[in-house]
This record gives structure tokens, C-alpha cells and sequence, in this order.
């Protein structure tokens, strides 16, 4: 086919062929779709919700579903439903915060290896390997166990000095230790798969070639770098947001991660396991909660790569 | 080959003293005073001592010493299989450690089995059947067995077998790797390393059913059995086997739970009671301990990747 001086066809960018290609995997559609519901959920859900997650109705504990909870009732005879919707906003924060944090910390290290080699790659290769070795439950739960103690001491000191209601407030800490547990758990995976990345895209021969014309190291990166590297990378945040919220539900469990009273959907799933057998609703919908978004996650990751960097079909 | 054996051996070893040293000085600091510990009572609320006895108790222990030393002290005694003494049960342990690791190694190595003699099959028929029903089938069970949590699965099984179906009883406790009731914990432990076996096996068939070597296997008529185990299967195992390290990862947290659902006295359970009781020794145990399996692992991967794959000197 040839493109005379002035023919109408259109060239197709990058992007515009990755939507198409994407808009045909009908399950990454959906996770999509699911992904957006979930955060506008989390964003003004709470306005939304009949009851407060903290609102406590003793006589009417346990309740299945009925016209007033739709969900039903828990052991406080707080509403699920609204509990299910504070808890879609936590889970939010937590996937996305800590996915942040993991995602610089990773890139960092990753290009930084992958950029300098010799020396530098190895030291931080051993780095990234030493902590990806330590089983994450294990890591969490002793930083939990060394850190919180001290900072609630001296939080406690501080406020008998000062009598100042600021520091009896201690639910940031919790949250910022979950954060820092969940980022430092996932980073080396980013960072190896960053670093592979550099690695492998600046060994190409169109990376080369655009270096041998005198291409600077901004437009190598930006055109060559970061449009390759992309596919992965989106996968691997798309799996990680899936994963925080799982992991986050797994701490809860333990009983370290967000604390009771506050809405999360670990929590639930926490306060569910001593009583399920009687009472199963109490089950389903944060179990529901968490393993739609994680299977969301992963399949519009999934598809995101396909999209981004399709593989040759076979037959 | 031995210089390369060497430097991994090296690598790894001085990455658990690294994080031997951190976790030590965690607990160091962070963990409070062990010896005002030992002597709580079981609410938590403190038995008043005499600073005279609590300063020869510290003494006795060694724990008046600086830092340093007490951190070369515990290392110097770890690795001639001294882990100090329980705090809260009041023994060795080593003792604790010599009964519980085998029962989680065991199941561990039952639920290993298990997932490899299920997940690479499922991955490579669904590769075989590439984005036909039965490889989006195969992909999307694995997926959401992955996206449900362990400590879910467990008990909804439990409820399913035992009360709904009547099955089995409740498992309870250990009694030996070839005892019928170690069958649930097994299953639901494997369902931790198995989307990820399914899906480097079905990821890695695929890439490699495009090489020119295979279809020249073809056109030279094998049967399409040889052509996947003579050919094929070699070069799938390579990432493969690099997974090993995640899932070994995966067990550790995974036994955690299992353990605790199940009422298994296995390391898992060590471990969760070490921590909610803030016992020092058994902490630091089970994380050198954990993370030692886990470097273990990755060591002998790296000795078996040279075997695989043949084009790896390095």
C-alpha cells in the first residue's frame, strides 16, 4: 500500500492502537468499570451511606438482611452496608498511598541499577534481594512490634507534659505503619522489574541508534524508555493496588493492621471469623469486597499489558 | 563454577547478618525491657521487683552489656544452635523451634507437591488452548483463587466439608504427614503458591511455542507429546524454578494462617505467638529462621538455574 504526498490515511499512535486493542478484552473492560466504581465509592460514598460506621444499635445485633440494613447488622449492630462503603474508602487510601510509596522507593532503586551497573547494580540488587527474602508477614509484624510501642510511649509522655488532646490521637500511626509495611513489602519487586526494564530496552538497537545520533538521555527515555517499559510497570501497580488491599485485610487479621472501631474491610473480615458459622452474612460481603477489587485489579492490569504490548497470537 | 557457587553462598549469608543486625536492634529498642517482661503476669500488668533483683537478673543474662556486644554475643551463640530461652515458656528455643519447624516444613513440602503436581499441568493445558475457553477458564479460577484471602478459603472449606457436606471432621492438632486429616490444611495451603505456578508455566509455554526449534521438531513429525516434554518443557521450567523463591515466600506467610485455623503447633504458630506476646528470642528466631528457609531456597536456585539453562556462565 502507498502513502503518496497528501493521502487521507490516518497514522494510528501508540496510544490510540492500545485503547482498541484494550476496549476487545471484555474482562478488563469490566475490571475497569469495577475500579472506577470503587473509587468513586470511596470518594463520596461516605456522604452517601445510611448509617455511620460507628453507629452502634445493641438491640438489633446480627440482623440478615432486611429494609433498614441491607446488608444486615454485625455483632455492635453497626449497618454492613455502610460499613462495606467507609471500608471501600479505606482500602483506597491504603492501595493508593502505600502503592505510591513502593512505586518511587522501586523506580529509584530499579533505574538507578539499571543506569549506573557494575558496582552500584550489585550493591543494590543485594539490597533489594535481602529484603524481598524476608517473609513480608514476618517483616510486618516485627516492625509493628519495635516501632508502635516506642512512638505510643513517647506520644503518651508528651501528652502527660502537655495535657494537649492532640496526642491522645493515635489512629495516623496506625495508618502510617501500615503504609510504611505494605510499601516496603512490595518495592523490590518494582525495582527489579524497573531495573530489568532499563536493562533490556537500553540494550536495544533503536535505543543505540537514537544514542548515536546524538539523542539526549531525557528524549531517549521519554520516547523509547517509558512507552516500553510502560506495559509491565502499569501491571505491576495494577496488581499491587489488588495486592495492598489483600495484604491490608491479611494484617487486620493479625490484628495489625487499621484497628477497630474504624471501617475496614480486614477488619470486618476479622471480626467475622470468630462468628461466621452462625452468622454468615457477617462473611460474605467483606470476603465479596475483597476478592471482587483484587480480581479487578488484576484482570485490567492484565489487560492494560495486552494492550500496551500484545503478544503474538498463536493461530 | 565453585567461584560462582562461593560468591552466591557469600551474597546470601551476608544478607541474613544484615538482617539479623537489623532485627536485633529492633527488638533492642523497640521491644521494651525483656527481663520487666518475663516477670509479668498473664493480663500483662508488672509484679513489683526490687531494682537489686531486676539489675542480677539483667546481669545474669548479659543483658547489661552494650549493644554491641550482646548483638555479637546472640549471633556467636545462634550459630551453634543456641536461640536463647523463651521468655513466656520459660525453655530453650532451639527445643521449640527442633519440635515445630519439621510439622510446617512437612505440610509445606505436602502442599509444595500438591501445587506443582496441579499447577503445571493446568498451565501448560492452558496454554496449549491459548485464549480458547478452557485457558480463560483455567486463568480466571486461578486468579480468584489468588484474590481470596488464605484465612477465607480455610474456613469456608471447613464449613463446606465438615458441616454442609459432612465429610470430615474438624482437623485438629498434628498427627503425622501421612494422617487423612492432613488434607485440608494441605489444599488450602497450596492454593498460596499455585495461581502463581499456573501462570509462569502457562506465561512461559507460550513464549517458548514460537521458537523456530520447536517447529522444526514438528516438521521433523515428533509426536506432539515428545515435542512438549523433550523440548518444550525444559525451557518453561526456567522461570519457573525462579519463582520458587515467591512461593517459598508465600508458604512461610501462608502456613501463618493455616496454622492458626487449624490449630497446627507448627512454626507458623510460633511465630504469631512470639509476637503477640513480645517474646524477644522467639521473635528473632523466627525471623532469622524465616528468612534463612527463604535464602535457602534462592541459593539452591541459583545453583540449579546454571543446569537449566546452559547459557548462563556468569
Amino acid at each position: 500500500m502507498q502513502l503518496e504526498a497528501g493521502s487521507s490515511v490516518r497514522t494510528r499512535t501508540l496510544w490510540e492502537d492500545a485503547w482498541n486493542r484494550f476496549w476487545k478484552n471484555k474482562l478488563a473492560v469490566i475490571g475497569g468499570v469495577v475500579i472506577i466504581l470503587f473509587f468513586l465509592i470511596a470518594l463520596v460514598g461516605p456522604f452517601l451511606a445510611p448509617y455511620d460506621f460507628r453507629e452502634q444499635d445493641i438491640g438489633n445485633q446480627f440482623q440478615g438482611p432486611t429494609a433498614n440494613h441491607w446488608f444486615g447488622t454485625d455483632a455492635l449492630g453497626r449497618d454492613i452496608y455502610s460499613r462495606l462503603i467507609y471500608g471501600a474508602r479505606t482500602a483506597a487510601i491504603v492501595a493508593i498511598v502505600s502503592t505510591t510509596i513502593s512505586l518511587l522507593i522501586g523506580i529509584a532503586v530499579g533505574a538507578a541499577a539499571g543506569y549506573a551497573r557494575g558496582r552500584a547494580d550489585e550493591l543494590l540488587m543485594w539490597l533489594t534481594d535481602v529484603v524481598m527474602s524476608v517473609p513480608g508477614l514476618l517483616l510486618a509484624m516485627m516492625i509493628n512490634a519495635a516501632v508502635k510501642r516506642p512512638i505510643l510511649a513517647r506520644l503518651d509522655e508528651i501528652y502527660q507534659a502537655t495535657k494537649n488532646p492532640f496526642f491522645l490521637n493515635t489512629l495516623w500511626l496506625d495508618f502510617a505503619l501500615l503504609f510504611g509495611i505494605l510499601a516496603l513489602i512490595s518495592w523490590p519487586g518494582l525495582a527489579r522489574l524497573v531495573r530489568g526494564q532499563v536493562l533490556s530496552i537500553g540494550r536495544t538497537t533503536y535505543v543505540e541508534s537514537a544514542r548515536a545520533i546524538g539523542a539526549s538521555p531525557l528524549r531517549i527515555l521519554s520516547r523509547h524508555v517509558v512507552p516500553n517499559a510502560l506495559g509491565p510497570l502499569l501491571v505491576a501497580v495494577s496488581a499491587g493496588m489488588g495486592g495492598a488491599i489483600v495484604a491490608e485485610s491479611a494484617l487486620s487479621w493479625i490484628g495489625i493492621g487499621i484497628p477497630p472501631p474504624n471501617a475496614s474491610w480486614g477488619i470486618m473480615l476479622r471480626d467475622s471469623l470468630q462468628l461466621w458459622r452462625s452468622y454468615p452474612h457477617l462473611l460474605i460481603a467483606p470476603s465479596v469486597a475483597i476478592g471482587l477489587m483484587s480480581v479487578a485489579f488484576t484482570f485490567f492490569g492484565d489487560g492494560l499489558n495486552d494492550a500496551l504490548n500484545p503478544r503474538l497470537q498463536q493461530k | 563454577m565453585t567461584g560462582y557457587l562461593v560468591s552466591r553462598v557469600v551474597r546470601w549469608s551476608t544478607g541474613l547478618l544484615l538482617v539479623s543486625f537489623i532485627s536485633y536492634a529492633m527488638m533492642f529498642y523497640g521491644a521494651g525491657d525483656p527481663i520487666l517482661r518475663m516477670f509479668m503476669d498473664q493480663q500483662g500488668g508488672s509484679i513489683a521487683l526490687d531494682e537489686q533483683a531486676l539489675t542480677a537478673i539483667r546481669a545474669k543474662y548479659g543483658l547489661d552489656k552494650p549493644f554491641p556486644q550482646q548483638y555479637a554475643n546472640y549471633i556467636t551463640n545462634f550459630f551453634q544452635g543456641d536461640f536463647g530461652i523463651s521468655i513466656r515458656e520459660k525453655r530453650p528455643v532451639l527445643d521449640m523451634v527442633l519440635f515445630k519447624l519439621p510439622i510446617s516444613l512437612q505440610i509445606g513440602f505436602a502442599a509444595t507437591v500438591f501445587s506443582i503436581l496441579i499447577g503445571i499441568p493446568l498451565g501448560i493445558i492452558a496454554s496449549l488452548n491459548h485464549n480458547r475457553w478452557l485457558d480463560r477458564f483455567i486463568v480466571s479460577s486461578v486468579v480468584f483463587v489468588n484474590a481470596i484471602p488464605i484465612f477465607v478459603t480455610g474456613p469456608i472449606l471447613l464449613l463446606l466439608l465438615v458441616v454442609t457436606l459432612g465429610v470430615m471432621k474438624v482437623p485438629y492438632g498434628w498427627k503425622g504427614l501421612f494422617d487423612s486429616q492432613i488434607i485440608l490444611p494441605m489444599i488450602v495451603l497450596a492454593m498460596a503458591p499455585l495461581p502463581t505456578l499456573v501462570r509462569q508455566t502457562r506465561g512461559a509455554m507460550l513464549e517458548v511455542m514460537g521458537e523456530d526449534y520447536i517447529r522444526t521438531a514438528r516438521a521433523k513429525g515428533l509426536r506432539e507429546r515428545t515435542v512438549i516434554v523433550r523440548h518444550m518443557l525444559r525451557p518453561v521450567m526456567t522461570p519457573v524454578v525462579t519463582s520458587a523463591g515467591l512461593i517459598l515466600i508465600g508458604l512461610v506467610n501462608g502456613a501463618l494462617f493455616v496454622e492458626a485455623i487449624f490449630s497446627i503447633p507448627g512454626f507458623g504458630q510460633m511465630t504469631l505467638q512470639g509476637i503477640q506476646q513480645v517474646d524477644f528470642p522467639v521473635i528473632m528466631a523466627t525471623v532469622m529462621i524465616g528468612t534463612l528457609i527463604v535464602m535457602v531456597g534462592n541459593l539452591l536456585i541459583d545453583l540449579i538455574y546454571p543446569l537449566l539453562d546452559p547459557r548462563i556462565t556468569k
